[in-house]
């Protein structure tokens, strides 16, 4: 490993080769978790390790727009699995500058999500037919990308609105609150629905508009793929979600690098000694706060094209603590780690966690013997209810507990950036 | 309308103080904690819902074994409450031991973790009950000698209508003076001596009305309330004898204030930290029985709404004061009721129950920006 | 108008609970004086410097700064105006780099907006360069040029405290306030100190406040001495007059001391 470490030559051909391979193998097995898996190991390690910039900039686009779309054809599951992954991430990101720079312990932030969606979902579907004077709803899906923009501006409306009291108040209050403002707006949309429909309360809204694609199908004909509406949305959003992270990383990357960044780390290290160097308390935290609401915003409005549904069972406590999960799992303030902790995540929950409930339905239905002469198990005896994919609870807990006792600072922990008398201006 | 809502009060009120008891002994686990580790314990919720559960498997399992209701009650009391003592005990050794142990600085680990075990310990009773009864859902069985209900004199309801006007007066009086003190700088105004002839007033006035028009006020008590308000007062005065005549209760006020020279005392912080959650688990589980008693359905999610709430409670009486949190929780559960019952009457049914959760949220954010350091306790700033 | 004192305080008092930290207290301090408060443990210096700063809110009494009434206002917002302080106990931000640490002071007087630096306009290259530049300038004069790059936690015991006054500086004070920076100090770090103190108000014009344990540092740089006990101002003088005051060993030592020395 030190050795790897220390001849950049090597490490570079290593990681090039097991791109190689694992890319292979995923296209020869599209549907086995295993090979996915490894390639996204391959294309971690080529952005995380130092190897030569061209090498990563390779491998990253052969494995994001050829290898995982080609395999995604074969296998559908792979984009949703991507476009969830990106949503998350982004949202991740969201969340960072809040909890990880700001130091804000944010429990509310599914709120900010479910604003963002509902935005599109109430504009985009006929629902806002029930209130407006106007009866010219759904807007047309090219609306998509405004009100993407208007998403983010209301997200980080609300954030200002939320947080104008919550973040006077004492650290530890604060995630208790936001838990609670959090709650509220759940019940909000479950409620809205009188006594005007605003909402449509718990039934929730769709059909939902999505954005026009024929362009895009235009567009890949003439690089030679006859694809379907049906065959090409899912491509469409993955590659959008891609646009998007890119975007997400690069305002989260220059925001840390502004004096904003630096006056949330040294909030987040010592409030006293911030004030007393002239970083307003106040409306700091609120600049964060607001930041990390409009990412959220911004991946809600994509959900709830993505989704054509929208519904408060969607903008939980757990999907909030979920977000919160991944960031602190990849390393709270660290931007690779956010990324990072949002895809092992979500592969854990809508992969792993399911894939392990399928299986032992398998053996269960197959009234499987476990013989191992000492002991026997029939598996037709398994209790039904022992479905790993509804113990996400769990799962998340002890992901929190187990990385605040051994690993504070997460698989990549934040890593201060070196500083450079740069002379172009 | 205005005598209906007049009429409903005294009712609405009783139920408020039930839920009130309920709240107020949750509390105090909040706030013993915050007291000694200055932490919120978020799992405190769970460890108030693993003692409503072991109440009903008690019931449950026991139920053909012993016929009378209240020796079962205490069983499951006595099972509950200890149940709830060791999963919290058990949460202090495991979980946050280790962190203050290592000593970190980052003031969101700790809040970090107890949030992990607040989501570990739901999916584990899910886990356990799922296994054991291929269900999650459990319910309290119902006893007629639980469910009896007594009528109440009307007098009492004609006291609480009038306290309840100067209480309200008093209230109002008191913001006058907050209002006056902090943007005009004036001195406070007579205001409290005035609700108390307000409520004098009242008083007789309803004496006199009461035979006119309300023939009844109707108030009524369940026999299972009646239990609630007796084993948390027993809990709440033995709380309280513990806290300030045993030997105990000085070592676990002392580390409050200070741990490090209490431990140059010779006082044990780890020690004492145990004995804080296990008493403070104790009165969580007896108040996850007494809610189960209440409400019957229990599941493994059902401490998190309730727990929140107690910790608005908590906050409302002054965060790490004792009395201050049983006094907290009973304004919260009259408070509660009164806004959950209004709120619905008074829109025609348009908000509906869900906003009464809203309710406690708002108070909890109101009292935390204009009164952070509650009814009672006195406000200290960070030490720099 | 220059003239003015650049502090003024007027009978301040600060309570906690039942104890008196701060009891009336009152002091002008002229510009460009090195001006030292001392007193025994728990006389309620840092106290005195906290209600200065804005960290805590007198209960009673009136704080004037450079010519403005700066009483109950934020932290931040005196320190923008220029008044800039270290603490006791080091509060470094430890998991940012040295000059990151002198950078955040320079938040002030950093004009980005946050649209620069979404879009990195050329303004942000312009202001961020300037910031970055002035940061390691004033590293290099408190000598810790080498530290620039290293986490703020890293660093050893006597460049920390050298490090709290450089991220001081960078706001551009007009006044410094400094309590206890030679704590915890060998003597050759406490002459070098000693040596960039006086530096300071020399080269920048700087009006410095200074706590100071140390009485050899103390009588050697300043002009002027406060002393304070249990919260009280018993005295103030230039250095001579303050150490030939019986009322000092006493503060100091306690009567029988005092008595002692006197006979
Ligand atoms: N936030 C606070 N809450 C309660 N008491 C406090 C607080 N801050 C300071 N005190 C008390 O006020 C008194 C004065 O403390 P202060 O820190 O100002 O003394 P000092 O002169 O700086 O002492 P030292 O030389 O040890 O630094 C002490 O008794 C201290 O315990
Ligand atoms: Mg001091």
């Amino acid at each position: 490993m030190k050795k790897l470490r220390e001849n950049p030559l090597l490490l570079s051909a290593v990681i090039a080769i097991v791109a190689l391979v694992a890319s292979f193998w995923l296209l020869n097995n599209p549907r086995s978790t295993l090979p996915f898996l490894l390639t996204l190991g391959a294309l971690l390690a080529a952005l995380l390790q130092p190897i030569p910039k061209w090498l990563k900039v390779l491998i990253g686009g052969a494995i994001l727009l050829l290898v995982i779309p080609a395999a995604g054809f074969k296998n559908s599951f792979l984009f949703e699995l991507g476009i969830q992954t990106g949503i998350y991430a982004a949202m991740a990101l969201g969340l960072n500058v809040v909890v990880g720079l700001a130091g804000l312990l944010d429990l509310g932030y599914a709120a900010f999500f479910a604003v963002g969606a509902y935005t599109w979902a109430i504009f985009g579907s006929p629902q806002a037919n029930e209130f407006m004077p106007w009866k010219i709803f759904p807007l047309p899906g090219e609306y998509f990308y405004l009100f993407m923009l208007i998403a983010v501006v209301v997200a980080a409306i609300t954030g200002v609105v939320i947080g104008s009291p919550a973040l006077r108040l004492k650290g530890d209050y604060l995630a208790i609150v936001t838990l609670g403002l959090g709650e509220v707006v759940r019940v909000l949309a479950n409620n809205l629905d009188q006594p005007i429909n605003f909402t449509n309360g718990p039934q929730g809204i769709t059909p939902i508009q999505r954005p026009p694609i024929d362009w895009f199908i235009a567009l890949l004909e003439k690089f030679g793929l006859q694809l379907s509406r049906a065959e090409a949305y899912p491509l469409f959003f993955y590659l959008l979600v891609l646009v998007i992270i890119g975007i997400v990383t690069l305002v989260n990357i220059r925001l840390d690098r502004s004096r904003f960044g630096r006056a949330w780390i040294a909030i987040r290290e010592d409030e006293t000694a911030a004030r007393a160097m002239g970083i307003p308390l106040f409306p700091t935290k609120l600049l964060a706060f607001a930041t990390g609401a409009s990412f959220s915003g911004a991946m809600g409005a994509l959900f709830a094209a993505k989704q054509l549904y929208v519904s408060p069972e969607s903008f939980t406590l757990i999907q909030s603590i979920m977000i919160l999960v991944m960031v602190i799992l990849g390393g709270m303030g660290s931007i690779p780690g956010a990324i990072l902790g949002a895809a092992t995540v979500t592969i854990l929950n809508v992969d792993l966690l399911k894939s392990a409930s399928d299986y032992l339905n398998d053996l269960r239905n197959a009234g499987f013997t476990l013989d191992l002469g000492f002991f026997k198990y029939n598996f037709a005896n398994l209790p039904n209810q022992l479905e790993p994919a509804k113990y996400e609870r769990m799962v998340f807990g002890l992901i929190m507990i187990l990385m605040m006792i051994y690993r504070p600072e997460g698989i990549i922990p934040e890593r201060r950036h070196v500083l450079e008398m740069k002379e172009e201006s | 309308m205005l005598e209906i809502l007049i009429q409903l009060l005294p009712s609405v009120l009783l139920e408020g103080l039930i839920l009130g008891f309920v709240y107020a002994m949750i509390a105090l686990g909040y706030t013993m904690v915050y007291g000694v580790l200055e932490l919120i314990n978020f799992a405190h919720s769970e460890i108030f819902m693993a003692g409503a559960v072991a109440g009903a498997e008690t019931f449950i399992l026991l139920k053909g074994v012993i016929a009378n209701p209240f020796l079962l009650l205490a069983l499951a009391l006595l099972i509950g409450g200890t149940v709830a003592a060791v999963v919290a005990i058990l949460v202090e050794r495991l979980a946050y031991r280790p962190l203050r142990k290592r000593g970190t600085t980052n003031r969101l680990v700790p809040l970090i973790t107890a949030i992990g075990v607040s989501f570990f310990l739901q999916d584990l009773v899910r886990l356990i009950e799922g296994l054991w009864h291929n269900a999650f859902y459990r319910r309290y069985p119902s006893f007629a000698v639980f469910e009896a209900t007594y009528n109440l004199p009307n007098w009492i309801g004609v006291i609480t209508i009038a306290l309840t006007v100067w209480v309200g007066f008093w209230v109002l009086a008191y913001f006058g003076d907050w209002l006056l003190r902090r943007f005009k700088n004036r001195a406070p105004a007579k205001g409290r001596t005035l609700s108390l002839v307000a409520a004098g007033l009242t008083l007789v006035f309803l004496f006199l009305y009461r035979h006119v028009v309300f023939a009844d006020l109707g108030m009524t008590i369940q026999m299972k309330s009646i239990l609630v308000i007796v084993v948390s007062l027993a809990m709440l005065y033995g709380l309280n004898w513990l806290v300030h005549k045993t030997k105990l209760g000085i070592a676990i006020r002392a580390v409050a204030q200070d741990a490090q020279t209490a431990s140059l005392m010779g006082i044990d912080p780890d020690v004492i930290v145990s004995r804080t959650f296990l008493i403070g688990g104790f009165l969580g589980g007896v108040a996850g029985v007494l809610f189960g008693l209440l409400y019957t359905l229990v599941h493994p999610y059902v401490g998190f709404i309730p727990g929140i709430k107690a910790f608005t409670a908590a906050v409302l009486g002054g965060i790490g004061n004792i009395t201050g949190a049983a006094v907290g929780g009973l304004v919260l559960g009259m408070l509660e009721m009164l806004g959950g019952t209004y709120l619905t009457f008074l829109t025609n049914g348009a908000m509906g129950t869900e906003y009464k959760d809203i309710l406690a949220f708002m108070i909890l954010i109101f009292i935390l920006l204009f009164r952070p350091q509650g009814i009672i306790g006195q406000q200290l700033g960070e030490k720099v | 108008m220059s003239e003015a004192p650049i502090l003024e305080v007027e009978n301040v008092t600060k309570t906690f609970g039942g104890l008196v930290a701060v009891n009336d207290v009152s002091l002008k301090i002229p510009r460009r004086m090195i001006f030292a408060v001392i007193g025994p443990n728990g006389a309620g210096k840092t106290t005195f410097f906290n209600l200065i700063t804005g960290i805590y809110k007198p209960d009673k009494g009136r704080i004037l700064f450079d010519g403005e009434e700066i009483t109950g206002k934020d932290p931040a917002w005196i320190a923008a105006r220029g008044m800039a302080r270290t603490f006791q106990n080091i509060r470094l931000f430890g998991s940012m780099t040295a000059v990151e640490n002198v950078m955040v002071a320079r938040h002030v007087h950093t004009k980005t907006s946050y649209a620069d630096a979404l879009l990195h306009t050329p303004r942000y290259h312009r202001e961020e360069k300037k910031a970055l530049e002035r940061s390691m300038e004033l590293l290099e004069y408190m000598q810790l040029s080498h530290r620039a790059h290293e986490l703020a936690k890293n660093l050893p015991y006597g460049e920390q405290r050298r490090l709290e006054i450089a991220r001081a500086l960078a706001l551009e004070p007009k006044l410094l306030l400094l309590d206890e920076p030679a704590a915890g100090m060998n003597p050759q770090e406490t002459e070098d100190l000693q040596k960039r103190i006086v530096g300071i108000r020399d080269d920048l014009g700087v009006t410095i406040l200074l706590i100071e344990h140390d009485m050899q540092l103390v009588m050697s740089i300043s002009e002027r001495i406060a002393v304070l006990d249990y919260g009280k101002k018993i005295l103030e003088g230039t250095p001579e007059e303050v150490q030939n005051d019986p009322r000092v060993i006493e503060a100091y030592l306690g009567r029988g001391a005092a008595e002692g020395a006197s006979s």
